[in-house]
């Protein structure tokens, strides 16, 4: 991926720029916003990391006035302030996600890989499938290797979002945020529990499975191994 | 910049105390007031004027002209002869001496009457006349011409209307000194006393503004405005109190709860720096997340203290609110052997923000779940005006009850296991915000945290 980091702390910037490097991105950097929004526009980037704070001009103006000019390129907005509604304020500018400071890489990672895949235009399609796991979204049935899974209504939607970002990582939070509204960081281990009863239902009995842990960062569903 | 330029006025004004009353507003008012009742004065004076002493000298003026037609047509009928006779009739009929005639010859010769010259103009004329007692009256006259050649002039005495006119304007006179003098005491009197009640509140308020947070104004019974603005700063004092406690209790928090993970993580790097063992630095990173998380949950009980989410409220279904709690933590509740009952009414709205009242609700489940008996029950409630969370483990000590409310504070039995101490603080905070009655109860056994809803929610649509 080609990824915009717009960023105006030297030390953060390089070590976001170190992490995707080595994740195997290209990284162009800006320091403020009028360098950010004038790289933005050049286009051909895949997602752009937009700090809330810059000087010249702020994140949100920055977001806010690439999409005035067209750029769709999505953007995911990095701040150090713990707010509520500072993350409304976000989406509403333009941005497409949003991480609070401090925040472990791998969450970082896991979203702009959710970002960048996200298709532009979001075509619904009706049937869900993961190998031999299809899930009918309009007649809310589960099946695996042609055997009926019953899932109460929430677990459906977690193992929808989860189908959705086929082959993708996905977090603790992004879980907590995308399925539940949650954002906050539960101190009981909730999405643990509700992912080791969805396993229960998917994967057990099956041979192999679909539902995979990603040692510090998450959750990732795919077909093979 | 700004408490130095609040000093100096406050020195400017002490300067000169004796006369401030005369740059307050009151002062300025009543000078204004007076202005006004001077003018009233004035036009009533004016209006009583036209009626008495006008009335006098419109009737001399209404029976100059009478005695002026009644002349002209004797002078039609009879000539100069018969004006001449008519004057000389109504002369001797005159007791009181204030009628005064003159006829003139066409060579400009006195015919008759008692003037001894005619004005040189026809029309309206006022003149002085010299009496025989050596004094002057003062004299209306109107002259016209005959049609036969020769003039003729009739005049009245004014002296009664001018003398009315001159008491008149001396008691105008006493009247518009009584009204100022009256006025300008009682400007002087509201002002000072106005000036008294500003200077306490302002020898309050510097107080306050000098760190004596818990001075209040005087408000007084009347409930005048003064009382009311005494009451709006009292009530912003104790807010500004409340915050500034606030603060400070954060601060002492700050200073002695953190203290104990800071040294964990210092003595947790040196053993990493010393070994390079990874367990150690695994062990150091955990320690940074809990501070980060301590800090996070710090930031946000203080945002939510502060009351400026208010401005950001919507209207929020509470009962989706506690159906999605209750669903998130079912499965963690089962783990634990629990089982965890919701009953809640639909449709249960209020105003208010829904991340912080979903974050509320999950707090208290949380504890419920993790302080609640293995095994046990957790029961959700919502009814129409009340929000119920119960467990049936060992509950809070009454005397306790208040005190796990407070940052860090944590029970004996929960100071092993894991947390921070700030989840009921922020219940409390996001209640209070929401205007919600929190009260923490005993639930034989267990405990049963009763929310109760302002104005018993609304039903929703």
């Amino acid at each position: 991926m080609k990824i915009l980091l717009v960023e105006d702390d030297p030390e953060t910037a390089a070590y976001i720029a170190r992490g995707l490097e080595e994740a195997g991105h290209v990284v162009d950097r800006a320091a403020d916003g009028q360098d950010g929004l004038f790289l933005a526009t050049g286009g051909g980037y895949d997602v752009m990391v937009v700090d809330r704070m810059l000087p010249r001009l702020d994140g949100l103006a920055m977001v806010r006035a690439a999409r005035a000019a067209g750029v769709a390129t999505p953007a995911l907005f990095l701040t150090a302030r713990a707010g509520v509604g500072d993350r409304v304020e976000g989406l509403e500018a333009g941005g497409d996600d949003y991480l609070a400071k401090p925040f472990s890489f791998a969450e970082l990672l896991a979203r702009l890989n959710a970002l960048a895949r996200r298709p532009p235009l979001q075509r619904e399609a009706t049937v869900l499938r993961v190998g031999d796991l299809e899930m009918d979204l309009i007649r809310r049935t589960v099946t695996r290797a042609g055997r009926r899974i019953e899932l109460q209504p929430r677990e459906f939607r977690l193992l929808e979002y989860l189908m959705r970002r086929e082959g993708q990582v996905v977090t603790r939070t992004m879980l907590l945020e995308g399925v539940w509204d949650f954002h906050f960081d539960p101190r009981t281990s909730v999405v643990e529990t509700h992912i080791s009863r969805l396993r229960a239902k998917i994967d057990k009995g099956f041979g192999r499975e679909l539902i995979h842990t990603v040692r510090g960062a998450g959750y990732v569903i795919r077909a093979d191994g | 910049m700004a408490e130095t330029g609040e000093g100096a006025g406050a020195r400017r004004q002490e300067a000169a105390p004796r006369w401030a009353f005369a740059r307050t507003t009151a002062f300025r008012l009543t000078l204004l007031h007076l202005l006004l009742t001077l003018a009233g004065t004035a036009l009533v004076g004016g209006v009583a004027w036209w009626v008495t002493a006008g009335f006098a000298a419109r009737q001399a003026a209404q029976e100059i002209e009478r005695g002026m037609g009644v002349l002209m047509r004797s002078g039609a009928a009879s000539g100069l002869r018969g004006v001449a006779l008519s004057i000389e009739a109504r002369l001797a009929a005159d007791r009181t001496g204030q009628e005064y005639y003159l006829l003139a010859g066409p060579d400009g010769q006195r015919l008759a009457g008692n003037l001894s010259a005619a004005p040189r103009a026809r029309g309206w004329h006022e003149g002085a006349i010299r009496l025989p007692d050596g004094g002057t009256a003062p004299v209306l006259m109107l002259a016209a011409p005959l049609p036969g050649g020769g003039a003729l002039v009739v005049g009245r005495d004014l002296s009664a209307a001018r003398a009315l006119e001159e008491r008149l304007l001396a008691v105008a006179g006493w009247v518009a000194g009584g009204v100022l003098a009256l006025g300008l005491a009682g400007g002087l009197l509201i002002g000072r006393g106005v000036a008294r009640r500003a200077a306490t509140m302002e020898a309050v308020l510097a107080a306050v503004q000098e760190g004596a947070l818990e001075r209040r104004l005087p408000v007084g019974a009347g409930g005048d405005e003064f009382d009311r603005l005494a009451a709006r700063i009292n009530a912003t004092l104790e807010r500004l109190q409340g915050l500034m406690g606030a603060l400070r209790n954060v601060t002492d928090d700050i200073a002695h709860d953190l203290r104990t993970p800071l040294t964990r993580l210092r003595q947790r790097l040196d053993e990493a720096a010393a070994g390079a063992d990874p367990e150690a630095i695994a062990a150091a990173q955990a320690e940074a997340d809990r501070l980060l998380d301590i800090f996070a949950a710090l930031l946000r009980i203080a945002q939510v203290e502060s009351g400026t989410r208010r401005a950001g409220f919507t209207r929020v279904d509470l009962s989706a609110v506690a159906e999605s709690v209750a669903e998130v933590y079912a499965p963690a509740a089962e783990e634990r052997g629990q089982t965890l009952h919701a009953r809640i009414a639909p449709g249960i709205c209020l105003p208010g923000d829904s991340a912080l009242l979903t974050q509320m609700l999950a707090n208290l489940v949380e504890n419920a779940v993790r302080h609640g008996r293995e095994g046990g029950r957790i029961l959700i409630e919502l009814s129409p005006g009340e929000l119920r969370v119960a467990d049936d483990g060992p509950g809070i000590p009454e005397a306790e009850r208040e005190r796990v409310f407070q940052r860090f504070y944590r029970l004996d039995e929960a100071r092993s296991g894991p947390g921070s101490g700030l989840g009921l603080a922020l219940v409390r905070a996001v209640a209070e915000l929401h205007g919600l009655r929190i009260a923490l109860e005993d639930a034989r056994p267990g405990l049963l945290v009763r929310l109760t809803l302002p104005d018993g929610g609304e039903a929703g649509r």
